[in-house]
C-alpha cells in the first residue's frame, strides 16, 4: 500500500507536461535538438496539410490556381518556404542522427560513472550531429533563397 | 494492437523513404526555372505522368503516415492514460486518412483535367 502510494507520488511528480516538454535549459545541446526535431516537425505537418490543401485549386480550374499562386509568390511567402526548406532539412539530417542512436550507434563505450556525472552517450559524435544538421539546414536555405529571389 | 517498436520502425522506414521521393519531387520543380516550374500546364503536365502521380501518391502516404504518429508520439509523451491514448490513436488516424483522401482526390482530379 504504502509503496503503492509513494509510486503515485513519484508518477505526479514528474508529471510536468507541456513545461517539462518546453523547458529547454536541461540536458544541454541534447535538450535542444530534442525541441527542434519536433518544433519542425509539427511546422512540417502544418505546412504539409496546408500544401495539400494548396495544391487542391488545381482542380478549380487555372483561374483558381493563379489566384492561390499570387498569394503565395509573394515576399513573405518566398520567406516562409525557405523556413520550410530550413526545418526539413534539420529535421531529416537530425533525423537520420536519431535513427542511428536509436540502433545503438555513437553512443560510445559504457564506463564508470565519475563526477561530474556526465552521461557518455551525450559525447561529441552526438554533438557533433546536432551541429551539422543545424549548418546544413543553414546552407539549405541559402540555396533556397538564391533559387526563389536569385535567378536560378 | 500494434507494438510500439513496429510503429517506431514504420516512423524510420517512412521517413527515410519520404526523404528520396520528397528529393525527385524538388529536383522536379528544379529542371527548369522555379516560376515556370509552377505554371498551371506544367503543373498539369506533371499530373498527366503517371509515373510522377505515383510519386506524388507515395509522397502523400509516406509523409502522411510519418507525420500525423509523429504528432501522435508527441502528444502521447505530454499526457498518459488510456482514454487520452486511445482519443489521440484515433484522432491521428482520421486525421491522416482525411489528409490522404483528400490528396488522392486531387491526383486523381487533375489527372483529367486538360492542359
Amino acid at each position: 500500500m504504502e509503496t503503492s502510494k509513494k509510486s503515485n507520488s513519484t508518477v505526479r511528480n514528474n508529471r510536468e507536461g507541456l513545461k517539462g516538454w518546453l523547458n529547454p535549459a536541461r540536458y544541454g545541446w541534447e535538450r535542444v535538438s530534442y525541441w527542434f526535431q519536433r518544433l519542425t516537425g509539427l511546422f512540417l505537418l502544418i505546412y504539409f496539410i496546408g500544401h495539400v490543401y494548396e495544391t487542391s485549386s488545381l482542380t478549380g480550374g487555372q483561374a483558381a490556381w493563379n489566384a492561390l499562386l499570387a498569394l503565395t509568390q509573394t515576399v513573405q511567402g518566398h520567406i516562409f518556404l525557405i523556413l520550410v526548406i530550413g526545418a526539413s532539412t534539420f529535421h531529416s539530417v537530425n533525423g537520420i542522427r536519431l535513427i542511428f542512436t536509436h540502433g545503438g550507434m555513437g553512443l560510445g563505450r559504457p564506463g564508470r560513472p565519475d563526477y561530474p556525472y556526465d552521461a557518455l552517450s551525450l559525447n561529441y559524435r552526438q554533438k557533433s550531429g546536432i551541429w551539422i544538421s543545424l549548418i546544413l539546414a543553414a546552407l539549405a536555405m541559402l540555396y533556397g533563397a538564391d533559387v526563389l529571389f536569385g535567378t536560378k | 494492437m500494434i507494438r510500439e517498436s513496429l510503429i517506431m520502425r514504420i516512423h524510420y522506414i517512412t521517413g527515410i523513404s519520404a526523404l528520396f521521393v520528397v528529393a525527385v519531387h524538388i529536383i522536379m520543380r528544379l529542371l527548369m526555372p522555379f516560376d515556370s516550374s509552377i505554371e498551371y500546364q506544367n503543373i498539369i503536365a506533371n499530373y498527366h505522368n503517371i509515373a510522377y502521380s505515383i510519386l506524388l501518391e507515395s509522397i502523400l502516404v509516406l509523409i502522411a503516415i510519418h507525420g500525423f504518429n509523429g504528432l501522435r508520439i508527441m502528444l502521447l509523451e505530454l499526457r498518459q492514460n488510456r482514454l487520452w491514448e486511445n482519443g489521440v490513436t484515433i484522432f491521428t488516424i482520421s486525421a491522416m486518412m482525411t489528409v490522404v483522401a483528400y490528396g488522392t482526390r486531387t491526383i486523381i482530379v487533375a489527372q483529367g483535367l486538360g492542359a
